[in-house]
């Protein structure tokens, strides 16, 4: 049939009107949408009253029931709900806003209807972004890509918070596909490279954040006039409140593992932040932050141990992370290109040489980083790749980091090679 | 309320995501069941169809035993769907657990979650007496007699055969867990490194 292989932002449709009279309309049109009054996503309350309970399941099953039907529509209509229908944005958005995260403190909801139909939900969402994020379900029913750019951007169907949280929802045991409509979505609008180039001052403000409430970036230090002795002391992570230490940590936790999540899916988005100077900030940022945090972790007294042992988790959980994330953006910008034999090879190594330098004067960062990635390694791929990569500077490299273990009161275990 | 979140200050404080009000709306559950309420009654199946069904071809005894049992059916659908609602809301609650009773014996607990679905908290009572009407309206006639009923005269008991979207892909459930770099120093807990060189 000839006439079905004409995408769905070009078709026109003949059905019958509001009175009943036949009339033809674009496929796409708002008159086309049902109203079916999505709801907002509610989290499962934690220790919440049976009332509570019960408000959540009716959400829930809202969602389920509403979510399937719509998976189960027709492409045309389901596109026609998807632009149109503010109420299902406003249902997705509120479960990607409010959905509980694995790290969260309390995760798992506390009856097993909740957990089931949790469950049920995070499935379907799933579906649900991978079927916005695909402009050919099969050879009869397509989009334009570029109509299919601009009607996933200008709709905000998708936009940069949405995508992290996808990553750090999903993308565990869904990366591949996860990739994929990523991959889709940045290929058919580039905007969103744009809109990610201007997100990434923010999460570099949200490190910022962390220092000022840790009292470790002294808002006089960069203003004109000296600090007066007897001026404000900002709480340290020793003396806030243990609140707001919590806060703190799950705070670092979840950026980290959100960051990294997402790099990890889509590394085409690490040049972005590597442009920005997202390597340097986040290496002096762990230098300052995480020593102080560790501190008041371990020597705080807090009356709940168990408390004291799942914030030390979640501490050197991002940890963790800030050393992957910090791994990804030297590989995917630096090390990468150099071992596909990329033209200016020599600008790369010398780019990740200088990164390696400058983390000289980052002991802490150096020595965790080196646990996880030993730098021999990579430089031992650069002198593969570029023999003539000069020796002293590798050596003095190396003698670095051994001082970094050093400094930090660490002995770093023999290679197992 | 949500814990801390990179996203819920990406949204708040950068200009690339659409500024939502997601206030607590105390009416979203009794807007969604108007809404489901309504849908439910241009679907086809009316209260009409049902008397005639239920009436027709009846001698006068069963005729007027039929006719009560419609009139209570009606009593319970007024006192589930609450007393403030018109003839048309109490006739559509009423096919509706015409629908939902037909094949049923007793009140089980989908049927139960099937009419607070649609028309919120309701007494279990009305419930029970709803059942018991509608086994007496079907009783006189043959299982599939009901239900071929049912199937010709409601729209959503056709719905169009078609896989949804997403049937074949494998979706894992797997998610992040903690993956901590170290173990907490227990000897080093609430006390300063002590040296104990001198």
């Amino acid at each position: 049939m000839a006439s079905a292989r004409v995408p769905l932002d070009e078709r026109q449709v003949t059905e019958p009107g509001p009175l009943g009279k036949e009339h033809t309309l674009p496929a796409l049109h708002p008159d086309r949408k049902e109203d079916r009054c999505f709801v907002p996503y509610k989290p499962p309350p934690e220790n919440g009253s049976p009332a509570e309970v019960e408000e959540f399941l009716d959400h829930a099953r809202f969602i389920m029931e509403d979510l399937e039907w719509l998976l189960a529509l027709p492409h045309d209509k389901f596109w026609c709900q998807v632009v149109f229908d503010e109420s299902l944005q406003r249902c997705l958005d509120s479960y990607l806003r409010y959905a509980p995260r694995s790290l969260d403190l309390t995760a798992l909801p506390s009856s097993s209807a909740m957990a089931e139909i949790q469950r049920s939900i995070h499935k379907e969402v799933f579906l649900t972004f991978l079927r916005m994020a695909t402009y050919k379900e099969s050879k009869d029913n397509f989009l334009t890509p570029a109509v299919f750019g601009e009607i996933i951007y200008d709709n905000f169907l998708f936009d940069i918070p949405k995508i992290l949280d996808l990553c750090v929802l999903f993308g565990k045991g869904n990366s591949q596909l996860l990739h994929k409509m990523i991959d889709n979505i940045f290929t058919q609008q580039p905007s969103y490279y744009s809109d990610l180039n201007e997100t990434v001052p923010t999460v570099l403000q949200v490190f910022d954040s962390v220092l000022e409430k840790c009292g470790l970036r002294c808002e006089g230090a960069t203003a004109m006039e000296p600090m007066k002795l007897n001026a404000y002391k900002q709480p340290t992570a020793m003396t806030m409140s243990q609140q707001e230490l919590v806060d703190i940590v799950l705070y670092l936790c979840d950026s980290t593992t959100t960051i990294h999540a997402f790099l990890d899916i889509f590394p085409a988005a690490c040049s972005t932040f590597h442009s920005h100077g997202f390597l340097s900030r986040l290496t002096s940022f762990y230098e300052t932050t995480v020593p102080d945090l560790e501190k008041a972790v371990r020597k705080r007294n807090f009356d709940d141990k168990s408390l004291q042992e799942d914030l030390w988790k979640r501490l050197s959980h991002s940890c963790r992370k800030m050393v992957e994330t910090a791994h990804l953006l030297l590989h995917h910008t630096c090390l990468q290109p150099i071992l596909e034999g990329r033209e200016n090879m020599q600008t790369f190594a010398e780019e990740l040489l200088q990164h390696f330098t400058s983390f000289l004067t980052e002991k802490r960062f150096l020595s965790d980083y080196d646990e996880v990635f030993p730098l021999s390694d990579d430089i031992s791929l650069l002198q593969q790749a570029l023999p003539v990569i000069d020796e002293t500077r590798t050596s003095y490299l190396l003698q670095g980091v051994e001082s970094a273990w050093e400094s930090v009161g660490r002995r770093k275990l023999p290679n197992p090679s | 309320m949500s814990p801390p979140r990179l996203t819920g200050a990406l949204r708040s404080f950068s200009h690339v995501s659409k500024k939502e009000d997601f206030s607590n709306n105390p009416n979203d559950l009794k807007t969604k069941r108007q809404k489901r309420q309504e849908l439910f009654a241009n679907e086809g199946l009316t209260w009409q169809k049902i008397v005639c069904f239920c009436t027709e071809h009846q001698d006068k005894a069963k005729n007027r035993a039929a006719s009560q049992e419609l009139k209570n059916l009606l009593l319970a659908a007024k006192q589930i769907v609450g007393s403030e609602h018109g003839q048309e809301a109490i006739q559509s609650a009423a096919v509706f657990l015409f629908e939902t009773f037909h094949n049923k014996d007793h009140v089980g607990t989908e049927e139960t979650w099937a009419i607070k679905q649609m028309f919120g908290p309701f007494p279990a009572t009305a419930a029970e007496a709803s059942c018991n009407c509608v086994a007496q309206l079907v009783a006189p006639f043959e299982n599939s007699h009901v239900e071929g009923f049912i199937q010709t005269q409601s729209s959503c008991h056709n719905p169009q055969q078609r896989s949804s979207f997403g049937c074949n892909i494998v979706f894992s459930y797997d998610c992040y867990a903690l993956d901590p770099l170290k173990d907490l120093p227990h000897s080093g807990m609430h006390m300063e490194n002590t040296s104990l060189e001198f």
